[in-house]
């Protein structure tokens, strides 16, 4: 807009032709300055006030300002909406929900997004099926991965979306024509509408044959079930049924069978009403199931497969004639027998790669009558057909296939075969990959479609027959990336979008005429199971025809037992630095995989793990050789591996597409042959160093009975508190007095009676050790990745760690014991000597540790200048900006949970992980600081998150419910076994727990009074 | 002075038929006289040590403390052992001056200038690390209880780390204003001496116009008295206050009530030591031989003896205490300390600090040199390794066995320790080449009383 508005200044500018107003307008200075006059006159020189001085002030200051006027400060551009969105306001956070399917880790999720950015995984509370574990808790991270694919390529040329479909359908119709044939390679996607679009693509390309694999095959196992259901695929299972458990080598808690049990199982484990679960687990690696169960047997696979027939033998009164030692056929005879005895409340699992062996297990549950498996309600997570698969390698080397088609899958990365494999990839007529990231196969495949991660793709999944679930994109895909679907229907000559058919497939089929808004705001839609009754024929074939076959698996060497970890499993994400760095929960090993190696085996094989001056963890190399391949690999000594067995971890291995820092570990599909996780394989010790980064260098409990308080079940049931949860006392004036007295309190107690006071509970029972909070709490706090080397300098960062305890007796009650009866000096120095190593079949423990949030915290009074001090609800608080770094806070933290920060970790090349990254970045959390070189930092219980529920409920004038508060730790627990709360909230969950006859503090003898609870660990033995 | 009379069988202070001249021309011949090559090639080692720590201090600040070994466990190592082991060392300088001159011993004139120069060049030295150890020692000044416009932002007054600021600031004043006024009559001798016209403007400077008037003497005596008084509870005190940065933590291995006699022995151990490792070579390459004799060198050892002996006893006490306690963690602490990953520190430890010094029972032994210089150089190691092993070995296994480690030293820990040294030797080989060594005024003092040439002609008489 034009101002025509004039200001006078003095009347005489009415007159145009004044010469003042000329001389005014033409002149900044009214009157001239007298610089002239005053450097000609020597005597008004020296008459002014200026002296030299004043002079050389003037100049300075001048300089100085022009200096500071002309550095131009830090430019940040950043660039307005040029339309507001409607949903996003800046510092609200939005949620959304959708699901993963990444045909290894299927789960419903609420995607927790700021100013348009998912940031953060959190647990769908509406879902009935699987929660987020750490892998998917991490998965936010991988969308921010700045090595993925960006677009569409041909032979490695950036080409546009059109010219990739018209290139690619111009390919397959000539193809069609020639009847040349074609293989449709993918993942399991368990996806009802990804189904109907393959479906109508194969009708358009009758020459295109869809195969399903999974890069970890449950094949034996679908195909028992189909032999005795007639449905391929797989049971689910209700743990919380479940009154005895014995599984045979499935790590149910880890990733068998797709995963997902731990909520049904935790809820059978914390003992209500005086019962809990019993849970037996005969395994040869030491898995999570097993490190969580009762009663564990170590077993060789070969054993396994005999102890497998025994307890047939005993359930069905039939007898497959097979001999076992005594002892252990005892055990067995008692297993079965408390199957028997279950009532239907009964289960049996087995993980043997084996039809036979599964067949067996659905028998055995059949004729115990278990209630727990449920064979009306399918999981599709895995379908893959290891037959299928292991013919397309066939026809691949003998040229009989011309087009591949690969979906969500890496063959190239896990065929064993995959030399094999690359060779023909690269001479196909047709090689197309669908991938995200340039892996393995994308890399030999001369057509790459970049396809969007889950967060930004449209989709559905039916984990579980009848429980349908939505994904749908959280933000705009970062890149030019189209999803698989919507390529598919562009070759099958459809104009629909993949959205389009997604909605009215559900319209249709799924939703009976309910909301599709809804569904989508759900996330997940539950059909009612009844309207969909299915009957199975019950035709259990005779099997005797697989006892043999079990019975004659021989072993000469060692058995190699290949198992998904925790933090990697199947390899997809490698590239993600959280993952990496996640330890292992069993052996605390970040950023490798390795072999694990019982004791024993270890000595005669020369196989060694040796600590470094500053601690750190090495060892040498086994090579395992199988069939004329051979893997070096580094080893672990795993108390409680079986005998004879060694185990190797999946996963790791990638070169394509993963970070030079992240390629790490050796890849062990080379050695699944057959798609079958048990080996025979020949060991030798290779004498060269590895250095590992392992997290906890030390690994028994020392007897310290008070860190871990546990006590059996039948104690629990009969005895009173006092004496399974006993509490330490000091004398007092020669009064013996219980430290938690407020008589032995040397500081006077704050009211902390008024507002908010928070505790978090933890209950050892409930905690799998599943890491899910590790990763949860790294995603909300903004806790950086430091990399191997610095790991391995005792400096990982995270906020929250699970340490593991492995008894150095057959029992941690056995430490104790051990512990209590040391007499004498000399005694002394030996026993605590030998109680440095774990036993060979110890018991485990998992505790997780974060900052216990002292009411008297030792570290706040040493701090010199305050950076560190409690809040009004509890929290001990961290000033980083006040913060100088003397550590002492740390020194004196009685369970180091403080963490440093010993270099920058953010846009250090130094550090290059996402920190490093505009695009890893992203994912930061913009309630949380990022922390600067020198700073000590350390667990907030989330301080942003319950300031945010307190915040909310101000504005909306009401008080607020028990559960509103979250941790991102509890948030993140599926198994509710970390719960958090304001104690002075009387109906609080937290509260409750706080006043359980279980509840204790760790290291309540040193005075601390923390806010962190524990729940004593009860063990049914 | 109370009598110019002492018994013929005390062993004379000042030997060499030393007249008052004499001992003016001997004090004064280092810094009129030229420095000979052995100086220079120690000077240019010292000071390339210096430089090479200058060089990793600027690197630790520069990139971070990680350059150093420390971790998520022990997050104090080299640094605070450093640290404790010259405020130790810093510790005889002020018992010789102020605590003897209260017990009118003697035989401090001939070594207390060195003794409270070493204190201050080693303070100085302790003084660096508590503040490079911070993640952001630019911020160091935050520790200072300066008003500011943040707000509330005050120190932590209940943090022992506070309270060093206080105990070393105030000693490191103390042990400065005490020395300089003991150096007051020294300087202007020199300056008296001084033919160069630059050297007098420089001595008659710092000797503060000095003009050896009886009212002089006597406002210098009274100051010496109170500030004698002042600086005895320091002896006290500072190492007091640096024992409780371990004392008052939750620490077991450091939480210990013993902490603070413990330290102060300890210290004056350590100082000891130093005085003799210094003086030792002192008295042979600035022919001070007849000025600090075997008699000053053997009452040293027996000090070294005494407070090793007190050292071994309180080693002894913390084991038996913790047996006592009945606290399995402080069972344990202890029991690692002497036989677990660290054993070595610990019976280094041992070996240096108990066993050595009782070596000084024999005449022989403490009335030799060489094996004096010995035994000063393994106190000075034993001494290290007692803060090491305090510091060290009770972080790496304290209470949960999940969080244990090990500690290894990077280059940078060394470099910086090195570097003090270093720093400490060219302040201390800059100062025996410019100030009197001797507190040559006192020593005359006794001249007529302890010189062997007077005392053997009233033997005579």
């Amino acid at each position: 807009m034009g101002n025509h508005k004039k200001y006078w200044k003095s009347e005489l500018e009415l007159s145009s032709d004044s010469k003042l107003i000329d001389k005014l307008a033409n002149n900044e200075f009214v009157e001239d300055l007298p610089v002239g006059n005053l450097l000609a006159d020597e005597n008004s020189l020296e008459n002014s006030n200026a002296s030299r001085r004043d002079f050389l002030k003037y100049l300075g200051f001048s300089t100085a300002a022009a200096t500071l006027a002309s550095c131009e400060g830090p430019v940040n551009k950043s660039i307005p909406y040029v339309v507001q969105p409607e949903q996003i306001r800046p510092g609200i956070s939005n949620f959304y929900a959708t699901s993963i399917s990444d045909g290894f880790d299927f789960a419903n999720v609420l995607v927790k997004t700021r100013e348009g950015r998912p940031i953060k995984i959190e647990i769908n509370n509406q879902s009935k099926d699987n929660s987020p574990n750490a892998r998917v808790q991490a998965s936010v991270l991988s969308m921010y991965d700045s090595s993925r694919i960006q677009g569409p390529t041909i032979d490695d040329q950036d080409v546009s979306w059109d010219q990739f479909n018209d290139n690619v359908k111009g390919q397959l119709d000539s193809m069609k024509e020639s009847n040349k044939k074609v293989v449709l390679l993918t993942q399991t996607f368990a996806s009802p509408t990804n189904e109907l679009i393959i479906k109508k693509f194969l009708k358009k390309y009758p020459n295109v044959e869809h195969i399903v694999y999974d890069a970890i095959s449950n094949s034996k196992a679908l195909d028992a079930f189909e032999i005795s259901y007639g449905v391929r695929a797989l049971p689910t299972y209700n743990f919380e049924n479940a009154n005895v458990i014995v599984s045979l080598s499935a790590d149910f808690l880890g990733d068998w069978q797709g995963g997902g049990f731990s909520k049904g199982y935790a809820k059978t484990r914390v003992p209500k009403n005086g019962k809990m679960s019993k849970h037996f687990q005969l395994e040869a690696n030491m898995s999570l199931s097993g490190a969580n169960a009762d009663n564990r047997i170590p077993l060789k696979p070969s054993l396994q497969n005999k102890a497998l027939l025994k307890i047939y033998d005993y359930i069905s009164g039939e007898n497959s004639g097979v001999s076992l030692d005594v002892d252990l056929d005892k055990k067995l005879k008692s297993i079965s027998n408390s199957l028997l005895k279950s009532n239907g409340k009964g289960v049996f699992i087995t993980g043997i790669d084996d039809v036979g062996a599964q067949l067996i297990a659905l028998k055995i549950n059949h004729l115990i009558k278990s209630n727990v498996i449920n064979v009306q309600k399918l999981n599709y997570t895995s379908l893959g057909d290891d037959k299928k698969v292991s013919k397309l390698v066939k026809e691949l080397s003998n040229n009989n296939i011309d087009g591949l088609i690969m979906v969500g899958v890496n063959p190239s990365y896990t065929f064993p075969n995959s030399e094999q494999f690359n060779e023909s990839l690269k001479s196909l007529d047709l090689s197309v990959s669908f991938s995200m990231n340039n892996t393995e196969t994308a890399k030999l495949s001369k057509w790459v479609a970049a396809t969007p991660h889950y967060l930004e793709s449209w989709g559905d999944v039916e984990i579980k027959s009848g429980n349908y679930s939505l994904v749908q994109p959280t933000i705009k895909p970062l890149f030019d990336t189209a999803q698989f679907q919507d390529v598919l229907l562009n070759w099958s000559g459809s104009s629909n979008s993949f959205y389009d058919e997604l909605k009215s497939n559900w319209n249709k089929n799924v939703l009976n005429g309910l909301s599709w808004n809804q569904a989508l705001h759900d996330g997940v839609f539950y059909q009612n199971s009844n309207s969909k009754k299915l009957s199975f024929p019950y035709t259990f074939p005779n099997v005797n025809e697989f006892v043999n076959g079990l019975k004659s698996t021989v072993f000469d060497d060692f058995e190699l037992t290949l198992y998904s970890k925790t933090s990697m499993g199947n390899g997809q994400q490698a590239n993600n630095p959280w993952l990496q760095e996640m330890p292992d929960p069993i052996t605390r090993v970040s950023w490798d995989n390795y072999m694990t190696v019982s004791k024993s085996d270890a000595q005669n094989l020369g196989l060694k793990n040796i600590n470094d001056s500053n601690g750190a963890l090495n060892s040498n190399f086994a090579k395992i050789s199988i069939s004329g391949k051979s893997l070096k690999v580094p080893v672990i000594i795993q108390p409680g591996q079986a005998k004879g067995s060694v185990g190797l971890s999946l996963g790791y291995g990638r070169t394509s597409g993963v970070k030079k820092e992240l390629q790490t570990g050796v890849n062990a599909f080379d050695l699944y042959n057959n798609f079958t996780n048990v080996q025979n394989v020949t060991i030798e010790s290779v004498n060269e160093t590895h250095e590992f980064a392992c997290v906890q260098l030390h690994n028994t409990l020392m007897g310290r009975g008070d860190i871990i308080k546990e006590t059996t079940l039948e104690i629990f049931n009969t005895k009173k508190s006092s004496e399974w949860n006993y509490v330490p006392s000091v004398s007092l004036n020669h009064i013996e007095t219980l430290v938690t007295s407020p008589d032995v309190d040397i500081w006077d107690e704050f009211d902390r009676s008024v507002g908010h006071h928070f505790n978090l509970s933890i209950d050892l029972n409930g905690c799998t050790g599943c890491g899910a909070c590790v990763i949860s709490c790294h995603a909300e706090n903004n806790v950086p990745v430091v990399g191997k080397t610095e790991v391995r300098k005792s400096r990982d960062m995270h906020w929250l760690r699970i340490d593991r305890y492995y008894s150095s007796a057959e029992t941690f009650s056995g430490d104790n014991t051990t512990k209590d009866n040391i007499s004498g000096l000399s005694d002394s120095l030996s026993v605590f000597g030998e109680m440095e190593n774990p036993s060979e079949n110890p018991q485990v423990a998992f505790q997780p540790v974060m900052c216990q949030h002292c009411n008297h915290a030792p570290c706040e009074t040493v701090c010199p200048v305050a950076a560190t001090s409690h809040g009004r609800q509890g929290q001990n608080h961290m000033a980083y900006n006040r913060c100088v770094g003397t550590r002492y806070c740390a020194n004196n933290c009685p369970y180091k949970v403080r963490r440093f920060n010993w270099f920058l970790y953010n846009n250090n090349n130094e550090f290059d992980f996402n920190m490093n990254d505009d695009l890893g970045k992203m994912v930061l959390n913009p309630d949380v600081v990022v922390r600067s070189r020198g700073v000590m930092e350390k667990c907030s219980m989330c301080i942003q998150k319950t300031q945010k529920t307190i915040l909310d409920a101000k504005l909306e004038r009401r008080e607020i419910k028990d559960g509103e508060f979250q941790t991102a730790c509890s948030s993140a627990c599926e198994t509710g076994a970390i719960v958090f709360g304001d104690i002075n909230d009387e109906d609080s969950k937290v509260l409750e727990l706080k006043e359980d006859d279980r509840m204790y503090h760790l290291l309540e003898s040193v005075g601390t009074k923390p806010n962190v609870v524990y729940q004593v660990k009860v063990r049914n033995t | 002075m109370s009598s110019h009379y002492e018994a013929p069988i005390r062993k004379p202070l000042v030997t060499g038929n030393k007249s008052y001249h004499d001992v003016s021309n001997d004090i004064a011949a280092a810094i009129e006289g030229k420095a000979n090559k052995q100086w220079w090639i120690v000077f240019s080692i010292a000071l390339a040590a210096f430089l090479w720590g200058v060089g990793c201090m600027i690197y630790t600040i520069s990139t971070g403390i990680g350059v150093w070994g420390l971790n998520k466990t022990v997050g104090w190592a080299w640094d605070i052992t450093n640290f404790v082991w010259w405020i130790g060392i810093g510790h005889a300088g002020t018992l010789i001056s102020a605590v003897l001159l209260l017990f009118r011993q003697k035989w401090r004139m001939a070594i207390n200038r060195s003794a409270e120069a070493m204190t201050i060049f080693s303070v100085i030295q302790a003084g660096l690390f508590p503040i490079i150890h911070m993640g952001r020692p630019w911020l160091a000044y935050w520790v200072l209880p300066i008003p500011n416009a943040y707000g509330s932002l005050w120190v932590n007054f209940n943090s022992p780390l506070l309270w060093d600021v206080f105990a070393i600031s105030t000693y490191l004043s103390v042990s400065l204003v005490f020395w300089w006024t003991g150096l007051l009559p020294d300087f202007a001798m020199i300056r008296d001496r001084a033919v160069k016209p630059f050297q007098k403007k420089i001595y008659s400077l710092v000797s503060f116009g000095w003009t050896g008037r009886a009212k002089d003497w006597q406002r210098f005596e009274e100051v010496s008295l109170v500030l004698a008084g002042l600086a005895t509870p320091l002896v006290l005190s500072v190492h007091t206050i640096v024992s409780f940065d371990f004392a008052t933590s939750v620490i077991p291995g450091w939480h210990t009530t013993i902490f603070p006699p413990y330290f102060v022995a300890g210290a004056i151990f350590s100082g000891f030591a130093m005085v003799n490792t210094l003086l030792i070579i002192m008295r042979k390459v600035s022919n001070l031989e007849n000025y600090i004799t075997v008699q000053h060198i053997e009452l040293m050892n027996i000090v070294i003896m005494i407070t090793g002996s007190i050292v071994g006893t309180a080693y002894i006490t913390e084991l038996f205490i913790a047996w006592y306690s009945g606290v399995e963690y402080e069972q344990y602490a202890f029991l690692n300390r002497a036989t677990g990953p660290y054993w070595w520190a610990y019976w280094a430890m041992m070996t240096c600090n108990v066993f050595s010094p009782q070596l000084m029972w024999i005449k022989k032994l403490r009335t030799s040199i060489l094996f004096s210089f010995f035994i000063s150089i393994v106190v000075n190691i034993g001494m290290w390794f007692e803060r090491f092993v305090i510091i060290v070995t009770s972080l790496h296994r304290d209470y949960l066995p999940s969080s244990w480690t090990m500690f290894s030293p990077t280059f940078v820990d060394v470099g910086i320790f090195v570097g003090t040294i270093g720093f400490f030797f060219v302040l201390f080989l800059l100062y025996s080449r410019t100030f009197p060594v001797i507190a040559q005024a006192e020593v005359k003092t006794i001249l007529k009383t302890s010189g062997d040439n007077y005392k053997k002609n009233r033997d005579k008489k």
